[in-house]
């Protein structure tokens, strides 16, 4: 991930500059008509059950993006992302109970809310590297959690805080006019995620993109090639936020009910981990994360499997990948599926006689 | 504002805790030092030794023998780990060998949850028998399990200062942690001393696990994040000085509990650790020390 012995295999596949022009026409097809097939048909197809999770597949992918980004892109690991998005839901809630904001500008002012706190923390952290800096997000994660559970997720009383211990019928969250059904709600997410993901691939595509690049390869060599390390590092920090901010925005109004106790520090800990097995490399390593996140454990639970062994799978993961595969699923799969292509063409032409020996394209 | 005599009984158990968490901090610097290993696994692998420890004394086996078992269990653990990860990450960042620890603690984690199901919200406790006995100073109870969590943290700090400073294996490591390579060529049996450093690292581990399942919670979340507020104090001492790592767990495990009585702080107590570590970390004078460290070797 962030050192030499894995920058070669890190460096073949972190290409959004050099990507050929028949792969990024691919990726768009493909994402077009998973966008087509997640807002259209999904919806009819699922139960509410499964419409819900895949919310949060949304949702997760917006924060396993800003991660991603942050680990893959520039080589600096949080390990608080969750607080960051339990920041960005809270501030969405208040507003939504304190105003009466259209839903998007709400969800844009908690983005760059969130991204104004982490930023302010990010400067000084910003100082520290690698092992440093990931153990002081942790810390951090870890008192944003206990401050949390403190104030509580506002539930519409008053005050700065907009907590009420004793309210008996707590209202729920809003949620916007257009997607006040959870089908809805569901389009809307997707949505706004797409959105996060344009936003991500045109800052890869200009200028930060580059910058991040070479701050990735060599720190040293970026900043002698007149590189601002410090500014593009902390531009990426605060984009990071700002979608997670959005992201917990989105959560808000999802699960119209938030408890501190929803987002343990714990959790950070193992996002990190889904992320770094979902592929930091590709932008579709997010998504791959997310749906092992979130609509994995619906699966699971619906099957009546205990949702443990995730955990115990998450773990064997991140060990897989960080020894043999830094990647990624996102990046191994493809690279699989292609090598099993290959055997079993080369099986087929051996079965047909008269074929040439040894078979599939070398 | 409370009165003094509201924080006597706090400035025990803040000692005791302090000491715990010097004793889990310095098993952390020690391993670290040795191999580069941030061991976030270290809460998660005491939490299984304290729950099998458990199982096996309502199963009937001799209390003694469970707690054997407790740290056998965590030494064992650490060891298998570091010999089959240690080797192929040796080379690798500081950053990527702590986040496969990481692995082994979500693994661990799963397991416990799995296998010590919390359904019906029926707790689990270890008592050990230093529970009853104590005595009082001035007015204060002060219990033998206390006593043993401060001694425990003195007694590992002294132990570890001497293993290091006038023992041969004490002397590879610290070689080590100086130059692994330039160890390695001058003959030191590199890989055993570091499977030394990981059973030692496990088996403090173990303990750990067992007197904070006595003195804080037996329950698996609790106990393998503690591992959080440890490494705190570890953090504290920049993962380097044991001695520092001491002070440092002591402050931290004093300050926690002294803050317990004092009502509008009362409920932010927890986040103790994570302050003084995150100041720690980012007062800009230290930044000179940290990035001359060990990682950009």
């Amino acid at each position: 991930m962030l050192d030499t012995a894995s920058r070669s295999a890190g460096a073949r596949q972190r290409a959004p500059l050099r990507t050929p022009a028949g792969r990024t026409l691919a990726n768009a097809v493909a994402s077009a008509v998973l966008l087509v097939i997640a807002l259209v048909a999904l919806p009819d197809l699922l139960s509410i059950y499964y419409i819900d999770a895949m919310t949060q597949v949304a949702v997760y992918a917006m924060v396993a993006l800003g991660l991603g980004l942050l680990v893959g892109r520039v080589g600096l690991v949080s390990l608080g992302q969750v607080a960051v998005l339990a920041v960005g839901a809270w501030v969405a809630a208040r507003l939504l109970f304190a105003t009466a904001q259209p839903y998007p500008v709400v969800l844009l002012e908690a983005g760059l809310i969130t991204m104004a706190a982490g930023t302010l923390i990010g400067l000084p952290a910003l100082r520290l590297r690698g092992l440093y800096l990931a153990l002081i997000t942790l810390m951090l994660a870890g008192g944003i959690t206990i401050v949390l559970t403190t104030t509580n997720f506002p539930n519409g009383g008053h005050g700065f805080l907009g907590y009420n211990g004793s309210l008996v019928h707590i209202p729920a969250i809003r949620r916007p006019a257009i997607a006040a059904s959870d089908p809805g709600y569901y389009r809307y997410s997707v949505v706004v995620a797409a959105l996060m993901f344009l936003l991500v691939i045109v800052h890869l595509k200009t200028r930060p993109g580059r910058a991040w690049a070479a701050i990735r390869q060599s720190e040293p060599a970026a900043l002698a090639a007149g590189i601002s390390t410090t500014r593009y590092k902390l531009w990426a920090f605060a984009l990071a936020s700002f979608i997670t901010g959005v992201a917990g925005g989105v959560l808000a109004g999802a699960v119209q009910y938030l408890y501190s106790i929803d987002f343990p520090t714990q959790d950070s800990i193992t996002l990190l981990a889904v992320v770094l097995m979902g592929g930091v490399y590709s932008l579709w390593g997010a998504l791959v994360a997310a749906l092992l996140l979130q609509l994995l454990p619906a699966l699971l639970h619906n099957w009546g499997v205990s949702a443990d062994w995730l955990t115990i799978l998450f773990g064997i993961g991140v060990v897989q990948v960080l020894t043999t595969a830094p990647g990624g699923l996102a990046d191994q799969v493809p690279k699989d599926l292609a090598r099993l292509g290959r055997l079993l063409l080369g099986v087929a032409g051996r079965l047909r006689p008269g074929a040439p020996r040894g078979g599939g394209p070398p | 504002m409370p009165s003094w005599a509201d924080f006597q009984p706090f400035i025990v158990s803040g000692l005791a805790l302090g000491g715990v968490y010097a004793l889990s901090g310095v098993g952390m610097v020690v391993l670290y030092q040795a191999t580069g290993v941030v061991y976030l696994a270290f809460g998660a692998v005491g939490a299984m030794g304290a729950l099998i420890a458990w199982s096996l004394i309502n199963a009937g086996t001799p209390e003694w023998l469970a707690w054997l078992v407790c740290v056998l269990f965590g030494g064992g653990v650490t060891l298998a780990y570091g010999m089959v990860f240690g080797p192929p990450l040796a080379r690798r960042d500081p950053l990527v060998k702590a986040v496969a620890t990481l692995g082994l603690t979500l693994v661990l984690f799963g397991l416990m949850d799995l296998l010590w199901t919390t359904n019906g919200g029926q707790s689990r406790a270890i008592t050990l028998p230093t529970d009853n006995g104590g005595f009082t100073v001035g007015q204060i109870q002060v219990t033998w399990t206390q006593v043993i969590g401060l001694a425990a943290g003195i007694a590992i700090v002294v132990v570890t200062e001497v293993f290091l400073r006038y023992t041969k294996p004490g002397t590879a490591m610290r070689a080590m942690a100086n130059d692994r390579e330039i160890t390695a060529t001058l003959g030191v049996p590199v890989r055993r001393v570091e499977a030394a450093a990981w059973f030692g690292c496990g088996v403090i581990a173990g303990a750990a696990g067992l007197l904070l399942a006595d003195l804080v919670a037996l329950d698996a979340t609790t106990l393998t994040f503690l591992v959080i507020s440890s490494l705190a104090a570890a953090l504290i001492a920049q993962l380097r000085s044991i001695v520092l790592t001491f002070v440092a767990a002591i402050a931290i495990g004093l300050i926690h509990d002294l803050i317990t009585p004092i009502q509008a702080l009362s409920n932010y107590r927890d986040m103790t650790p994570f302050v003084l570590a995150a100041v720690a970390l980012l007062v800009p004078a230290r930044q000179q020390l940290l990035s001359q460290s060990r990682e950009e070797a």
